[in-house]
């Protein structure tokens, strides 16, 4: 504790499952609108990481109310805010968009996107795994032309009805903390865009790591011109990111309304770790300057020819970086924004605990979590299209690079 | 029509028609009459044990009480908000007895020294102030008074006074800076005593080389040229 603070700001109300829950949603945000980028923009060289990016945005969408049902502490009355919904609280619609999002977007753009799959399993399978799968396709088993033309085509519709409900379930989490008008770390109408774009950045970076680390596992070639292409847009990515931070920055600085000394102390004290050197420098500024120089941003040709193994390490290096810098954001965001008093005359500490519902264990728990559904997702519905009827010539050029 | 549209509609169909299902059976029946709650639940609020008597109760049986109350300190204290809920001691005085808080601790919970505190309020630094005596040995729980009445300089410098005794020169006395001739006491707009004016006078206590005591400055160089008091406030001195 410094200077003055009021008696009720001396500990923290939202602690590390708030900061995980906003990361949670901007890795399925971004790992949607990644998904989306291939199906609605034809980037072909993406199209190996289009279901993985599709699986994993829908294992992290199932972990993400997680945090808010274990800070909340009642789980089991969670279902009356659909029954009773108060249309004056955005946190309470946001049951809405996200049960929208769920089971509108991404469940039925899976299905239609693995109907053809899941009808291979179930005519190939036998004993219990057949009827699983049969219960997947809902017994729409028909693959005819005329039907699988609909699948395509009712896909591209959702990924076109998800981009705004991807957008949609961001810009909710920044919206939430750029609307608390009494607390000016938190209050700025850039809050949802910046939280959306350092989402997308995050959902990249998520599916490109993801993407080497199970090629790799499976002991298969990494795609190069796929891997160079996600490591540009996720360069594009940070680039609008920053710029976006920067200009809230100087926003501040320029306004330079009562606050401003305060925050400035926040910034050089008990921020300093988290935002200047885990949040601009590492995770920001370092991946900017690797992706800058190695991608092909500039093209026809990257500013460094770097050799191919190189440029895998160094990709994966920042998209790692990537994700330290933007858990530290919302880190920032989040504890930044009640570490100091509402008289701005103090600064209270934040002690993460380690043990208890709202500890450092339960916050990693939640966020393996995912990875463990991830896994289980890939065994149910393997995204890799290498099943025999997925065989055109074409494709396995294609996916092996 | 293709084959999935529907079986989708049919999955939609129990979706929604569980959804409306569960809303008819697990609303309550006086939900939203009153607003976005249920009506009923203010009735079973209501049904609630009755916990607190209220002060007025208190005054039929202790009058004596409640009449010291009323001419001290304390008239703006509730008798439950040291006594604790005592409804049921109404029902029956002599089976239950409301708790006691002759403790320093409680007392302390809202007198001792806070800066958020309404400027004025009587605060103590619990560590010196008479410890560890319990409060009521000196001062009556329900008419509150400084056991003594105000004398010397604290009569009239009573601000002064207070906040030197919350801060670190609680222990000096008021002469040990100022030369009071007793005529200021009764004329003392004409008569005044004398301030301090010189670095010197602090010096004597916290000047290098001192052994023991207060936390020490080097007086040639800590704060040249100004006076210790444009910076420390000699009757509250802070260092921060
Ligand atoms: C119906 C009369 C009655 C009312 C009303 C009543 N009291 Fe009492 N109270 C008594 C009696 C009688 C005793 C004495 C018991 C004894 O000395 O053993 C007593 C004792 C006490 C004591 C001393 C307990 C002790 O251990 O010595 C306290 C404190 C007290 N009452 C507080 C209250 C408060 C506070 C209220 C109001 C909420 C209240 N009383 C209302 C009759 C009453
Ligand atoms: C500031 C806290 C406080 C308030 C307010 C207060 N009391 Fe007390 N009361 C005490 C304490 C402390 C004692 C114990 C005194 C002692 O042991 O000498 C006490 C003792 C008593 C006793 C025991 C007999 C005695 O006088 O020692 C009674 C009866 C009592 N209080 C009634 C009341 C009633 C009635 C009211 C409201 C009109 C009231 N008190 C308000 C703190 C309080
Ligand atoms: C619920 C809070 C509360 C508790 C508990 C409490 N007091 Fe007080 N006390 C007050 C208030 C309010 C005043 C009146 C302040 C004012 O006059 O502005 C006061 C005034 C006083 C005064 C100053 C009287 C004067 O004439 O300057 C003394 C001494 C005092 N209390 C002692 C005690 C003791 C001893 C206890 C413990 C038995 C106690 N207080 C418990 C709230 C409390
Ligand atoms: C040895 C007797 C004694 C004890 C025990 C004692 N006090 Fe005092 N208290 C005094 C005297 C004498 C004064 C007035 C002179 C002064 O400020 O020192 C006083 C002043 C006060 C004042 C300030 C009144 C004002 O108008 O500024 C408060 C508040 C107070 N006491 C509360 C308490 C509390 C609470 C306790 C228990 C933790 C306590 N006292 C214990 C003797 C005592
Ligand atoms: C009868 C009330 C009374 C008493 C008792 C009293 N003073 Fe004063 N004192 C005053 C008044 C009135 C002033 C003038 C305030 C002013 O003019 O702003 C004053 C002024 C002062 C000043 C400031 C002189 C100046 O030139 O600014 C000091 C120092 C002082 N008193 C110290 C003391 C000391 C030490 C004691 C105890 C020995 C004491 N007083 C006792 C009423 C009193
Ligand atoms: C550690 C030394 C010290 C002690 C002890 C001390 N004073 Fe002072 N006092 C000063 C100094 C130094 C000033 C002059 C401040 C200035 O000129 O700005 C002063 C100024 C004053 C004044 C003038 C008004 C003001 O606030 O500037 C009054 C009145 C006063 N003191 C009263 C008292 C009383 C009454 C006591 C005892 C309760 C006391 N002082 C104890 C050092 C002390
Ligand atoms: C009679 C000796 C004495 C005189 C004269 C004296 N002080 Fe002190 N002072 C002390 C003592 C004793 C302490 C430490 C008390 C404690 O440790 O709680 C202290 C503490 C301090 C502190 C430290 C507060 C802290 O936060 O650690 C400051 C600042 C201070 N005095 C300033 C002054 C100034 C300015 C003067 C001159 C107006 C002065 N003192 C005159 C005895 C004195
Ligand atoms: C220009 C402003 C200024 C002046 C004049 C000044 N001080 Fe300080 N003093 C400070 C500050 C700021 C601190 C706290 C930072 C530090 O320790 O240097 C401090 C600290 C102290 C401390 C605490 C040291 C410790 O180790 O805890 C004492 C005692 C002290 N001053 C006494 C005095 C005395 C006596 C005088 C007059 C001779 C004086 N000061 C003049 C600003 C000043």
């Amino acid at each position: 504790m410094q200077g003055f603070i009021y008696p009720n700001e001396f500990e923290l109300h939202w602690s590390l499952l708030i900061v995980l829950y906003p990361y949670l949603t901007g890795l399925v945000a971004g790992a949607f609108i990644l998904a989306s980028l291939e199906r609605v923009f034809n980037v072909k060289e993406v199209q190996p990481t289009y279901r993985l990016a599709l699986l994993t945005a829908l294992a992290f969408l199932i972990v993400a109310p997680l945090p808010l049902q274990a800070h909340l502490g009642h789980p089991e009355r969670s279902y009356e805010i659909f029954l009773t919904p108060n249309s004056r609280s955005a946190m309470a619609m946001f049951g809405f968009v996200y049960a929208w999002y769920l089971a509108v977007v991404l469940l039925l753009e899976v299905w239609f996107d693995y109907r053809r799959d899941l009808v291979g399993w179930y005519q190939s399978a036998k004993g219990p795994k057949r009827w699983f799968y049969y219960a997947l396709t809902l017994g729409a088993t028909d693959l005819s032309e005329k039907s699988l033309k609909f699948d395509d085509s009712a896909g591209r519709w959702i990924t076109v009805l998800g981009i705004p409900s991807a957008f949609l379930l961001h810009g909710y989490v920044g919206f939430i903390f750029g609307s608390v008008k009494a607390n000016p770390w938190w209050s700025s109408v850039l809050m949802p865009v910046v939280f959306l774009l350092s989402a997308i950045v995050s959902g990249i970076a998520l599916v490109l790591v993801l993407y080497m680390v199970t090629t790799m596992a499976r002991g298969k070639p990494v795609n190069m011109p796929c891997l160079d292409r996600l490591a540009q847009f996720l360069f594009y990515a940070i680039v609008i990111d920053l710029s976006l931070e920067i200009l809230d920055f100087i926003h501040r600085l320029y306004e330079s309304e009562e606050s401003i000394e305060i925050l400035s102390q926040l910034i050089e004290g008990r921020l300093f770790l988290s935002l200047i050197v885990l949040q601009l420098l590492l995770g920001t500024l370092v991946p900017f300057v690797v992706l800058g120089l190695t991608t092909h941003s500039f093209r026809p040709k990257p500013l460094i020819q770097v050799p191919e193994e190189l440029r895998r390490m160094l990709f994966l290096l920042s998209a790692i970086l990537v994700q330290i810098g933007i858990f530290s954001m919302r880190f920032n965001v989040v504890i930044g924004g009640q570490l100091f008093s509402k008289s701005l005359r103090g600064l209270t500490v934040y002690k993460v605990e380690f043990l208890g519902i709202e500890g450092l264990a339960s916050t990693i728990f939640l966020l393996l979590l995912p990875l463990f559904i991830l896994w289980l997702l890939v065994k149910i519905l393997p995204p890799w299209g290498e099943e025999p009827w997925n065989q055109k010539p074409s494709e396995v050029a294609a996916i092996q690079g | 029509m293709v084959q999935q549209v529907p079986r989708l509609a049919i999955v939609f169909t129990i979706a929604v028609a569980i959804l409306l299902g569960a809303r008819q059976l697990l609303i309550p029946p006086t939900f939203g009459e009153d607003g976005h709650y249920r009506a009923a639940a203010v009735d079973s609020i209501a049904a609630h044990p009755i916990k607190y008597a209220g002060r007025q109760a208190c005054e039929l049986c202790h009058a004596e009480q409640a009449e010291v109350r009323l001419a001290g300190n304390h008239r703006g204290v509730g008798c439950e908000t040291c006594h604790g809920p005592a409804a049921p001691h109404v029902q029956g005085p002599l089976d239950v007895k409301p708790v006691i808080p002759d403790t320093r601790e409680f007392c302390v919970t809202c007198h001792s020294y806070n800066a958020s505190r309404p400027t004025g309020f009587p605060q103590i630094e619990p560590a010196r102030h008479n410890f560890p005596r319990p409060c009521k040995d000196c001062h009556d729980p329900h008419a509150p008074v400084p056991p003594v009445t105000p004398g010397e300089c604290s009569a009239c410098h009573a601000q002064i006074a207070r906040q030197k005794s919350l801060s670190h020169h609680a222990e000096l006395s008021c002469a040990v800076c100022h030369e009071a001739p007793d005529t200021h006491k009764d004329a003392p707009r004409s008569v005044r005593p004398t301030k301090p004016q010189t670095r010197a006078l602090c010096g004597t206590c916290h000047a290098a080389g001192i052994e023991e005591g207060p936390p020490q400055i080097d007086l040639e160089s800590h704060g040249v040229p100004y006076m210790c008091w444009d910076c420390h406030y000699p009757h509250f001195p802070e260092t921060r």
